[in-house]
C-alpha cells in the first residue's frame, strides 16, 4: 500500500514511511523464518536490530510532521542521537544482542507516545482550513502510532516477565495473544492513512 | 479463586484497556476541539461578511438619501429662488426705466440661492463624510426633523465619549435613522428621545417615543415567518446590531409607546 501511494506520501512529506515499511516487512519475514537463515535458538537479535534501525526513521518522520523551526529540529536531532546511543549501548553491553532489549522497547514506545501527542497537539492548533483534522492523514498516522505504542509499552516492556512466568490467555502467551491483533489494527490503519494521502493528493 | 498469574494477566489487560481508553479519549477531545475552532472561525468569517454587507448597504442608503436630499433642496429651494430671480429679471426691457427695488430683489434672490448652494456644498464636503461622528450626524438628522415641526425631539448623551470605528458608527446611524423613520411614519408620537450612554466597554443607544405603540413580539414573530414589512424593518435593526457584535432590544405595547435599545461594543 505504501508503494502504491508513495506519491501521496511524498506529497505530505511522509515519504520516510516507505523505507520504514520495508524495514518492518523484512524484519517480520526474517523474524518468522529465522531458522532458515540462522542457527540461533531465538529471533530476538533481529528485533533488537530492528529497533536500532527504526528509531532514527521514527525521529525523521516526527520531525517532518512537527515541522518546527531550525532550533526545534536541532533539538530533536540531539535527542534522537542520545536515544540511538542508548539503544546501541543497551544492544552491545547491557541487555545484549541475543536477549530481547526491553529497555529499548520501553524507551522507543515512550518517545513515540510523547512525540505523537506533540504532533497531534500541533496539528490541532494549526488546522484551521475547511478540510479539518479528520481529513489529514498525519492525524490518523499519529493516532495509530500513539495507540499502538500504548499497547506495546506494556506488552514489550513486560515481555521478559510475560515469557518467564508464562502469562497468557487460555494457554496462549499474552504477547502472542495481543501483539498480532495490535499489529493488524496498526498496519491496516496505516494502509488506510496511505490511501487517504493519495486521495488527498489527487484532489 | 484466580491464581496470582491470572491476576497479573488481568491487571495487564486492564492497564492496556485503560491506556487505550485514555488514548482514544485524547484523540476524540483533540478532534472535537479542532471542530469547535473551525466552527468559531467559520462563524467569525460569516459575521465579518454580514458586517461588510450591512456596511455596504448602509453606505448605499446614506448615499441615496443624500442624493434625494440634494435633489429636493435644489428643486424646492434653490430652483424656486432662481426661477423667481429669472422672472424678475425678465420683466426688464430695453429702453424701459429701471425698476431699482425689483432689481435689488432679484440680486437678493440670486445671492440667497448662492448662499444656499454654498451651505449645501459645505454639507457634502468629503472630509466631513470621511470622519463620521455619530453624535454630530444624529444631531443633523434631528435638526432636519425639527424643521418639519411635527414633534419634539431631544438628544441626550451621558458618560465619556469613546472612539468607535467609522463603519460601526455608520451602521449605528442607519439603525437610529430607521428608528426615527418608524416613529415618524407609524408611531403618531408627540415626542422622541434619543439617549446615548457611553459605558466603559460599550455604547448604549435608546430611542424612546410616546406614540401609539404596537405588539413588538407579534411583529417580530410575523417578520421571522416572512410576514409584515414593519416587522422586517425591526428585524433589520436587530440584524444590523448583531453584525456589529452588539445586541438589540425592542419593547412596545399598544398605547404605551416604543423603546428601542441597541448596545454596541467599542472594539
Amino acid at each position: 500500500m505504501a508503494l502504491l501511494c508513495r506519491k501521496g506520501l511524498n506529497y505530505f512529506g511522509l515519504g520516510i514511511l516507505l523505507p520504514m515499511m520495508v524495514v518492518t516487512n523484512l524484519t517480520e519475514t526474517l523474524g518468522m523464518n529465522y531458522k532458515l537463515f540462522f542457527t540461533l535458538p531465538r529471533n530476538h537479535f533481529i528485533y533488537n536490530i530492528y529497533y536500532l534501525l527504526l528509531t532514527p526513521m521514527y525521529f525523521y518522520l516526527f520531525a517532518s510532521m512537527l515541522g518546527g523551526n531550525m532550533a526545534e529540529r536541532r533539538r530533536l536531532r540531539w535527542i534522537a542521537l542520545a536515544i540511538e546511543i542508548f539503544l546501541v549501548f543497551n544492544f552491545c553491553f547491557v541487555q545484549g544482542w541475543n536477549d530481547f532489549n526491553t529497555f529499548s522497547a520501553l524507551l522507543v514506545a515512550t518517545v513515540c507516545i510523547i512525540l505523537s501527542c506533540l504532533v497531534l497537539a500541533r496539528l490541532t492548533m494549526r488546522k484551521n482550513d475547511e478540510a479539518g483534522l479528520l481529513h489529514d492523514p498525519s492525524f490518523w498516522i499519529n493516532s495509530l502510532i500513539l495507540l499502538f505504542n500504548l499497547v506495546s509499552l506494556i506488552i514489550l516492556g513486560m515481555y521478559k516477565y510475560i515469557v518467564t512466568n508464562h502469562l497468557g490467555i487460555r494457554d496462549q502467551n499474552l504477547y502472542l495473544a495481543i501483539m498480532p491483533a495490535a499489529n493488524a489494527v496498526f498496519y491496516a490503519g496505516l494502509g488506510c492513512a496511505f490511501l487517504l494521502c493519495q486521495l488527498q493528493k489527487n484532489k | 479463586m484466580p491464581t496470582a498469574k491470572e491476576q497479573i494477566t488481568t491487571t495487564i489487560l486492564a492497564v492496556i484497556l485503560v491506556l487505550l481508553f485514555f488514548g482514544v479519549l485524547f484523540l476524540v477531545m483533540l478532534a472535537y476541539y479542532n471542530f469547535r475552532r473551525r466552527q468559531t472561525a467559520k462563524e467569525k468569517k460569516e459575521m465579518q461578511a454580514a458586517f461588510e454587507e450591512q456596511l455596504q448597504q448602509a453606505r448605499l442608503e446614506i448615499q441615496h438619501q443624500t442624493l434625494t436630499y440634494l435633489a429636493q433642496e435644489i428643486h424646492d429651494n434653490v430652483g424656486q429662488i432662481l426661477s423667481l430671480a429669472k422672472i424678475q429679471l425678465s420683466s426688464f426691457k430695453e429702453g424701459d426705466p429701471i425698476d431699482f427695488p425689483l432689481l435689488h430683489d432679484a440680486r437678493e434672490n440670486v445671492a440667497r440661492s448662492l448662499q444656499d448652494l454654498r451651505s449645501l456644498s459645505k454639507g457634502l464636503h468629503a472630509g466631513k463624510i470621511r470622519s463620521f461622528n455619530i453624535l454630530q450626524a444624529v444631531d443633523e438628522e434631528v435638526q432636519r426633523i425639527r424643521r418639519v415641526g411635527a414633534l419634539t425631539i431631544s438628544v441626550t448623551s451621558e458618560g465619556e465619549e469613546h472612539d468607535i470605528s467609522d463603519d460601526k458608527q455608520l451602521i449605528l446611524f442607519r439603525i437610529i435613522q430607521e428608528c426615527l423613520n418608524n416613529c415618524l411614519k407609524h408611531a403618531r408620537a408627540t415626542s422622541i428621545n434619543i439617549g446615548f450612554n457611553w459605558f466603559p466597554h460599550q455604547l448604549r443607544v435608546r430611542v424612546r417615543d410616546d406614540g401609539q405603540g404596537f405588539d413588538a413580539e407579534k411583529a417580530l414573530r410575523l417578520s421571522s415567518a416572512g410576514g409584515n414589512d414593519t416587522g422586517l424593518g425591526l428585524q433589520n435593526i436587530l440584524n444590523r446590531t448583531r453584525v456589529t457584535g452588539g445586541s438589540g432590544d425592542i419593547r412596545s405595547r399598544p398605547g404605551e409607546g416604543t423603546t428601542i435599545t441597541v448596545q454596541i461594543p467599542y472594539e
